[in-house]
C-alpha cells in the first residue's frame, strides 16, 4: 500500500496523513463513509464516538452495519468493519456522548483535525466550544436529502459553528394545538401531548384540554368556560388531578378516553363560539358510530404504513395502542412512565390514530401512519450518495488542512442540481469570525429576553442556558453580588430549583455571569425582563445589543405590524436564535446527518474571474433536531 | 416505463429514510432493474456500495483484471490478501452482504468477450475504467437496445462520469405558488390577524418532463475549432480535456498510468497532452501539466465523490425521478471543483 500511495499524495502530505491523529465524531451516515475514505486514503491513528446503537432504517446508508449488528454500538461495529479495509489502522471507538464530562480539553488537544459527522446541533455546539478552546480545527459537515455541507471551523481564522444564529425552528401556539388546530401537524403535536400526558412526564406545558385563555375569547367568553368548566368536575375538571391518575383511575378504558378527548372536550370547544364564527366548528364523535369509509380511491399493492385508515379503524387501533401501552406503562412499576419513540409501534399506532381521529373531527385531512410518522419523529431523509459525497468532500479539506494550506479551505455545498455556474459542488470562501459572536468573539456577551416573574432558576439552566446557549454544565454568579445561583457541582444550589429568578432579585439588565468549566467557556448573561413574550415563548436570545433596540422599537410598534412580523418567525433572522427545545411542541430525536444552511453564502470568484459576492439561498430552512426539540422542514 | 416490483414490509423497513425521500414508486423501479457494472477498482466499489444499498433487483460485476496493491488505497470490496486475483470474484462477498435482498452475482470474462446480445439483459450498463473504444462500442449497444448507459473513471485527484440515457422520460417535483389569499383585512371580530391565513403558499406538484441525451463518442469528438463550439470552450471544465488525455493514454497503451511506471508515464502524458489538444483545436495552455503527476492510482475521497454522483445517477434512471445530469459529470480534487456540463449536441 505504501507504494500505491506513494504516487496519489505529495511526499509531505502523504507523511502528515500517516503521522496525524484524527477524531470522528459520530458513526452513523456520514461517520461510516468517512472512517471507509479516511483508512483507505491512509490515516492509521482515528478515534471514533457515538452514543448510539445500530437500527434497522440505518441499514440503507450505514454500510459498515449489518441485520445481524442491530442493537450494537454503531462506533463498536464500525471500527470494525472499517478495520478490514485497512488492517494496519488503529481505531479507538467509543460508546458514548461526545458532551459527557470524561472528554475534556486534554482529549480534544490529541487530535491534528477534529471531523463532525453529528446529527443533532447540541453536540454540534458542543463540539464547536471544545475545538475553540482546544485550538484545534474542526471540520463540520452535514446532509439532508439530496443536499450537503462541509465546512472548515479554524479559531480566530473563520467564523465558528455558532457565529450565525441558526434559523429557529417553527412552533405553534398553544391555543392553536389545544381550540383551534388547522393543519395536520397540528393534531400530530396534539397527539404526542396527549401521549406524554396518559404515560409520560407531567408537563402542564402540554396541556391537551381546551384552552380558557385563548386570546381569541373574550374576557366574558372565558369567564363564562370557566364558569361551566367548574360545573363539569366529572370529565371536564380532570385537569385538576392530573390527566394520568385520571386515564389509571378509569383503566384507560378506550370508550372513556375516547369519549372525554373526542366528544366532550369538543362539545366544550363548541361552547366557545367566538373561536367558531369564521372557522367550520368541529364535529364531536361518538365512539358507538364512527365512519368507516376512506374518501378517494383505494391505493392498491402499498405498503402497510401507507394505506389510509377509516376513522372507525383510527378507533380500534386506538384501542389496541392504549391497551399495549397500558402494559408497558405497568412493567415500569409504580411512579414508571414511558417516553414517546416513533420506532415503538404501539406509542407510534397511538399518535397516528388519534391524530386522524382528531384531524377528522376539525375536518383537517387525515394522513397515512406513514406520513404521520414523518411529521412526528422529525424524520430527515437520508441516502448512502448524499453521505458519500460528503465524506469524501470532508477529507479533501482535511488533506488541505495537514498539508498546511488552511487557506485554501473552502466551505462546500453538495447542490441538487447544479447552479448557472455549472457547479454541483459550490465552493464558498470562509468567512471570518463574527466580531459580535458570543462563542468565539474575545468578548462572551448574550442579551436573553425572559419573564424573571415566571421562570424558575431550573428553567433557566434547562432551557436557556443547556438547549439555547449550549451549555453542558453552568455555573452562575450573579453580577456584583457574587450569589451564586446554580452549581454545577451536584445538590449544591438543588434548593434554588423551583424559585423564580425575581425572587433572586434579578431583573431587567441584570447580568449573570455564566461559566462552563468543561468547554472552558463564560458568558455573561443580560437579562431583559418582559413581562409578556411573543408567541408565548420562553425565552429569546438577541446576540446583539443594537438587535435588541432595534427589537425594542419593534414591539412599541404599531401592534399589527408586530403581530404581521410574528407570521414570519420561521424566516431564519438574526435575532432569531433557535430555540431548540419550546413550550408547545415535543419531538423526538431521530437522527439525521444534516446541518443548516447559513443565510448568506459567499460564491468563489468564478472561472472567468467575475468577482462575486453574490447571497444565494439554495435551501432550506430545515434545523436539525435533539432530544426533545420541535423541528419543521420547511 | 420501466418494470415495477413489489415492495415487502421487510423492504419497506429497510429502505424507509430513502422512500420517504423518493417515494414507493421509484423504490419500486429500483426494486425492478438490472444492473451490469464493469470494473471494479475503488470507483466501481462505490458505485457498487451505492446501488447495492439502494436496492435494486440485481447487480452483476463484470472484470477480468486482478487486485493490484493499488486497490488497497480506495478498492474497500476486496482484501489486502486478494492482490493478483480476479477482482470482480473478490468484490463479490462483500458487495453480497451490504445487502442481503440483492442478486449481486461476479462475471470474470473480459469486457471484449461479451456478444452485443449479453448487453441486452440489463436495464443499466455501468462502464468504469474502460478505454474509449470499448465505451463507444458499449454505448452503442446500449443505444440502440434503449439501456440507460453509463461510464466514468478516477486518476488520482480527478473523475469523471458520463451518461447517455437516450430520450429520457422522468417525474419532476416543483414549487407551485398557489394563491390561498382568503384574507380578511379589516377585522371587527377581534380576530387577530396572525391567525389568518398566508397570502401565498408553496404547492409541490409532480410534473412530467423528459431530456435527450448524445452517445459518447460525440461527447468526445468535438471539434473545438467551429465557432459554435469554442465560444463554449471558455466555459467548459477544464478536467474534460485531463480526461481526454488520460483516455488517450489507455487506448494506446492498453493499461491505466501506473504509480510503478509513474515517471515514464508522466512525460508520456505530457507528450500525449499536446497531441490530443491540438488534435482537439484547442492551445495546450488550457491545461497546466500538474495533472501528469497527480493522477496515479485513485483517491478514496475522490472515488467517493464521484461514485457518489455517479450512484446517484443510476438511481434517478431507473426510477425515473429527478432531471438527471445532462452529459458529464467531473470532479478536480486540486481545484476542488464539482462540475456539470453538457459536451456534444
Amino acid at each position: 500500500m505504501a507504494a500505491s500511495m506513494k504516487s496519489v499524495l505529495a511526499e509531505n502530505v502523504r507523511e502528515k496523513v500517516s503521522s496525524s491523529k484524527i477524531l470522528v465524531v459520530g458513526a452513523g451516515g456520514i461517520g461510516c463513509e468517512l472512517l471507509k475514505n479516511l483508512v483507505l486514503t491512509g490515516f492509521v491513528d482515528i478515534e471514533t464516538i457515538d452514543l448510539d446503537t445500530i437500527d434497522v432504517s440505518n441499514l440503507n446508508r450505514q454500510f459498515l452495519f449489518r441485520k445481524e449488528h442491530v442493537g450494537k454500538s454503531k462506533a463498536q461495529v464500525a471500527k470494525e468493519s472499517a478495520l478490514r479495509f485497512n488492517p494496519d489502522a488503529k481505531i479507538i471507538a467509543y460508546h458514548d456522548s461526545v458532551m459527557s464530562t470524561d472528554y475534556g480539553i486534554e482529549f480534544f488537544q490529541k487530535f491534528d483535525v477534529v471531523m463532525n459527522a453529528l446529527d443533532n446541533r447540541a453536540a454540534r455546539n458542543h463540539v464547536n466550544r471544545m475545538c475553540l478552546a482546544a485550538d484545534r480545527p474542526l471540520i463540520e459537515s452535514g446532509t439532508a436529502g439530496y443536499l450537503g455541507q462541509v465546512t472548515v471551523i479554524k479559531k480566530g481564522v473563520t467564523e465558528c459553528y455558532e457565529c450565525i444564529p441558526k434559523p429557529r425552528q417553527k412552533t405553534f401556539p398553544g391555543c392553536t394545538i389545544r381550540n383551534t388546530p388547522s393543519e395536520p401537524i397540528h393534531c400530530v403535536v396534539w397527539a404526542k401531548h396527549l401521549f406524554n400526558q396518559l404515560f409520560g412526564e407531567e408537563d402542564p406545558d402540554q396541556d391537551v384540554s381546551p384552552d380558557t385563555a385563548d386570546p381569541e375569547l373574550t374576557a366574558e367568553a372565558g369567564q363564562t368556560a370557566l364558569e361551566s368548566e367548574a360545573k363539569e368536575n366529572v370529565t371536564g375538571g380532570i385537569e385538576r388531578k392530573s390527566t394520568k391518575s385520571w386515564a389509571q383511575d378509569i383503566d384507560y378504558n378506550p370508550e372513556k378516553l375516547f369519549h372525554k378527548m373526542f366528544r366532550d372536550d369538543i362539545k366544550y370547544l363548541l361552547s366557545m363560539s367566538a373561536l367558531w364564527k369564521k372557522r367550520r366548528p368541529p364535529i364531536p364523535l361518538d365512539w358507538n358510530d364512527l365512519p368507516n369509509t376512506v374518501d378517494g380511491v383505494e391505493v392498491q399493492d402499498t405498503i402497510r404504513d401507507q394505506t389510509q385508515w377509516s376513522i372507525q379503524q383510527c378507533a380500534d387501533v386506538f384501542a389496541k395502542s392504549l391497551n399495549n401501552l397500558k402494559q408497558d406503562l405497568a412493567k415500569q412499576g409504580d411512579d414508571g412512565m414511558l417516553v414517546w419513540d416513533k420506532d415503538d409501534d404501539a406509542a407510534m399506532d397511538f399518535v397516528a390514530s388519534a391524530a386522524n381521529i382528531r384531524a377528522h373531527i376539525f375536518g383537517i385531512a387525515v394522513k397515512t401512519r406513514f406520513d404521520i410518522k414523518s411529521m412526528a419523529g422529525n424524520i430527515i431523509p437520508a441516502i448512502a450518495t448524499t453521505n458519500a459525497i460528503i465524506a469524501g468532500l470532508i477529507v479533501m479539506e482535511g488533506l488541505k488542512i495537514l498539508s498546511g494550506n488552511l487557506e485554501q479551505c473552502k466551505a462546500v455545498y453538495l447542490n441538487r442540481q447544479p447552479n448557472p455556474r455549472k457547479k454541483l459542488l459550490v465552493p464558498c470562501a470562509l468567512d471570518k469570525p463574527n466580531p459580535k459572536c458570543y462563542v468565539c468573539a474575545p468578548k462572551h456577551e448574550v442579551n436573553v429576553i425572559i419573564n424573571t416573574k415566571k421562570m424558575t432558576v431550573k428553567q433557566l439552566e434547562e432551557k436557556v442556558l443547556k438547549v439555547g446557549l449550549g451549555m453542558v454544565a453552568p455555573d452562575v454568579i450573579i453580577d456584583g453580588r457574587g450569589t451564586i445561583l446554580i452549581s454545577s457541582e451536584e445538590g449544591e444550589t438543588e434548593e434554588n430549583n423551583d424559585k423564580l429568578l425575581s425572587d433572586f432579585g434579578i431583573q431587567n439588565m441584570t447580568i449573570l455571569q455564566c461559566d462552563d468549566f468543561l468547554q472552558n467557556y463564560n458568558l455573561n448573561v443580560i437579562v431583559v425582563h418582559r413581562d409578556k413574550l411573543e408567541d408565548d415563548q420562553e425565552y429569546v436570545i438577541v446576540g446583539d445589543v443594537s438587535e435588541l433596540q432595534a427589537k425594542i422599537e419593534a414591539e412599541t410598534n404599531d401592534k399589527t405590524t408586530e403581530e404581521n412580523t410574528n407570521g414570519a418567525s420561521n424566516e431564519p433572522g438574526p435575532s432569531n436564535i433557535e430555540i431548540e427545545e419550546d413550550d408547545l411542541m415535543i419531538i423526538d430525536n431521530e437522527e439525521i446527518e444534516q446541518i443548516t444552511y447559513s443565510k448568506k453564502r459567499k460564491i468563489d470568484d468564478d472561472i472567468e474571474g467575475t468577482p462575486t459576492a453574490k447571497k444565494m439561498r439554495l435551501s432550506s430552512d430545515n434545523v436539525k433536531n435533539d432530544d426533545d426539540d420541535a423541528v419543521i422542514i420547511e | 416505463m420501466v418494470e415495477q416490483a413489489v415492495i415487502t414490509e421487510d423492504e419497506a423497513a429497510l429502505y424507509d429514510r430513502q422512500i420517504r425521500l423518493w417515494g414507493l414508486d421509484a423504490q419500486r423501479r429500483l426494486r425492478a432493474s438490472k444492473v451490469l457494472l464493469i470494473g471494479l477498482r475503488g470507483l466501481g466499489a462505490e458505485v457498487a456500495k451505492n446501488i447495492v444499498l439502494s436496492g435494486v433487483k440485481s447487480v452483476t460485476l463484470l472484470d477480468d483484471t486482478v487486485v493490484s496493491e493499488e486497490d488497497s488505497c480506495s478498492n474497500f470490496l476486496v482484501a489486502r490478501e486478494d492482490v493478483g486475483k480476479n477482482r470482480a470474484q473478490c468484490s463479490l462477498d462483500r458487495t453480497q452482504l451490504l445487502n442481503p435482498m440483492v442478486e449481486v452475482t461476479a462475471d470474470t470474462d473480459s469486457v471484449d468477450s461479451k456478444p452485443d446480445d449479453f448487453f441486452t439483459k440489463f436495464d443499466v450498463v455501468c462502464a468504469l475504467c474502460c478505454k474509449p473504444t470499448v465505451l463507444v462500442r458499449i454505448n452503442k449497444i446500449c443505444s440502440e437496445n434503449k439501456i440507460k448507459f453509463f461510464c466514468g473513471d478516477v486518476f488520482g485527484y480527478y473523475g469523471y462520469m458520463f451518461s447517455d440515457l437516450g430520450f429520457h422520460e422522468y417525474a419532476e417535483e416543483v414549487q407551485k405558488k398557489t394563491q390561498t389569499s382568503t384574507t380578511t383585512t379589516t377585522d371587527a371580530d377581534g380576530e387577530p390577524a396572525s391567525k389568518k391565513s398566508k397570502t401565498e403558499e408553496f404547492e409541490t406538484v409532480v410534473v412530467k418532463n423528459s431530456a435527450k441525451f448524445c452517445c459518447l463518442g460525440e461527447a468526445l469528438d468535438v471539434d473545438w475549432k467551429i465557432p459554435a463550439n469554442s465560444k463554449k470552450l471558455k466555459r467548459t471544465p477544464s478536467t474534460y480535456f485531463i480526461m481526454k488525455v488520460l483516455n488517450q493514454f489507455m487506448e494506446q497503451e492498453s493499461r491505466r498510468p501506473a504509480v510503478n511506471t509513474s515517471t515514464e508515464d508522466s512525460s508520456l502524458l505530457c507528450k500525449l497532452k499536446s497531441e490530443v489538444l491540438d488534435k482537439s483545436g484547442v492551445t495546450s495552455d488550457i491545461i497546466d501539466d500538474e495533472f501528469t503527476q497527480k493522477c496515479f492510482a485513485e483517491l478514496s475521497p475522490v472515488c467517493a465523490i464521484v461514485g457518489g454522483v455517479l450512484g446517484q445517477e443510476i438511481i434517478k434512471a431507473v426510477s425515473h425521478k429527478d432531471p438527471p445530469h445532462n452529459n458529464f459529470f467531473f470532479y478536480n480534487g486540486v481545484e476542488g471543483s464539482g462540475l456539470v456540463d453538457k459536451i456534444g449536441s
